[in-house]
């Protein structure tokens, strides 16, 4: 799909119309949205709550329905190096670079035991 | 106040909730970008670097990519953008999909921006917050920026944001060069590291029973949005019922504390 760059500005054009514009339309609504919330307002927590869940669920989508080469591990080649990671970090004084380290072995493990 | 450490004095914090606990705006500004390039900025350009791969694949110039990241700062949004033009899907369908995901930002500015603002904080200042609001950013900034005082907070931000940006752009002109190159574990590896940061991060932020339901009921609801949700509104879906169920622990909880 080369020819998309022998159209000069069209792949710019692209990307602002149809990629940058229809995101962050919602960041500026936002804007507007959290005009009249205080920081103590019982609101937050609720809202705080969502954008929790809906982080889980990007991670539950990336994990369920992986790209690339994610796609090339089996299911318990993606799930388990997330429990392996937590395993870690709950284990070394809830570190989050633990985690990290202990989830990359694992999947990086996982990715040459599955070939 | 000099003497004691305004960043982890809790009873110097709640005092100068109203001033920059003794320091600069530049230096509140340089703490942000320190304390981003200790951590977060490595995950976050890490995990972009996939997306220079595969705007490479969907025909796309470096400079696209890179523009990319700065402009639409959404990891998911630009794999969904590039995989989709990659996949020839019409442009309407894009934009729609693209703006499907990104709804995910309303809860997280509306949550992050009243820690940031004070009194003046301008309209435009507030609109350059809100676009540097993204997975990571919002993660750290919930746990980093109520240990900052009132009015060092958008200085912090926007210095830690800005070294964000910068690892970002870098990782994502480099993984447009790299990607192809390396062995598919180690690629898998890569993309891994998201979900691994999200739930490490997550697991780390939350104080209250209702930060850890959200993130457990999130993670457990994931395969049935994912199966039975309508595609692009599935996270939404996602979002609304796992945060509302969190919400009403925390309200059953909280009921039987008063009882």
């Amino acid at each position: 799909m080369s020819e998309i760059n022998d159209h000069g500005l069209w792949p710019w054009l692209a990307l602002i119309f149809f990629g940058f514009l229809p995101s962050e339309v919602w960041r500026i609504l936002s804007v507007f949205l959290a005009r009249g919330i205080d920081e103590s307002s019982p609101w937050l927590a609720f809202v705080r709550a969502v954008a929790t869940a809906l982080l889980a669920g990007v991670v539950g989508k990336l994990l369920l329905s992986p790209n690339g080469a994610l796609a090339t591990l089996p299911l318990w080649g993606r799930v388990g190096p997330l429990a392996v990671g937590m395993i870690a970090y709950f284990a070394i004084r809830r570190s989050i670079f633990a985690a990290i380290v202990a989830g990359e072995a694992a999947i990086i493990a996982a990715g040459y035991w599955a070939r | 106040m000099s003497g004691a450490n305004p960043v982890t004095d809790p009873a110097i914090l709640a005092e100068a909730a109203e001033d920059l606990g003794g320091r600069s705006r530049l230096a509140w500004f340089m703490e942000g970008a320190r304390q981003a390039m200790a951590g977060p900025m490595l995950v976050v350009a890490v995990s972009l670097l996939s997306v220079g791969g595969l705007a490479r694949d969907a025909g796309f110039s470096v400079e696209v990519a890179v523009a990319s990241t700065i402009l639409l700062w959404a990891g998911p949004a630009q794999v969904l953008f590039f995989g989709a033009v990659a996949a020839k899907t019409s442009w309407p369908v894009i934009a729609l999909t693209i703006s499907l995901s990104s709804v995910r930002f309303v809860p997280m500015v509306v949550s992050l921006l009243p820690m940031l603002r004070t009194k003046r904080t301008s309209l435009p200042t507030l609109l350059l917050a809100a676009h540097c609001i993204a997975v990571t950013v919002w993660a750290e900034g919930m746990r980093r920026i109520p240990l900052v005082p009132r009015d060092g907070r958008l200085p912090f931000f926007f210095g830690f944001s800005l070294i964000c940006f910068v690892g970002t752009s870098i990782s994502t002109a480099l993984g447009f060069v790299l990607i192809g190159e390396l062995p598919p574990p180690f690629a898998a590896g890569l993309l891994f590291m998201t979900p691994i940061y999200f739930v490490a991060t997550l697991t780390r932020n939350a104080k209250r029973p209702i930060d850890r339901w959200a993130l457990i009921l999130g993670l457990a609801v994931a395969p049935l949005t994912e199966a039975f949700a309508p595609r692009g509104l599935d996270l939404m879906v996602l979002g609304l019922s796992a945060g509302t169920g969190a919400w009403l622990i925390q309200r059953h909880l909280d009921g039987r504390a008063g009882a």
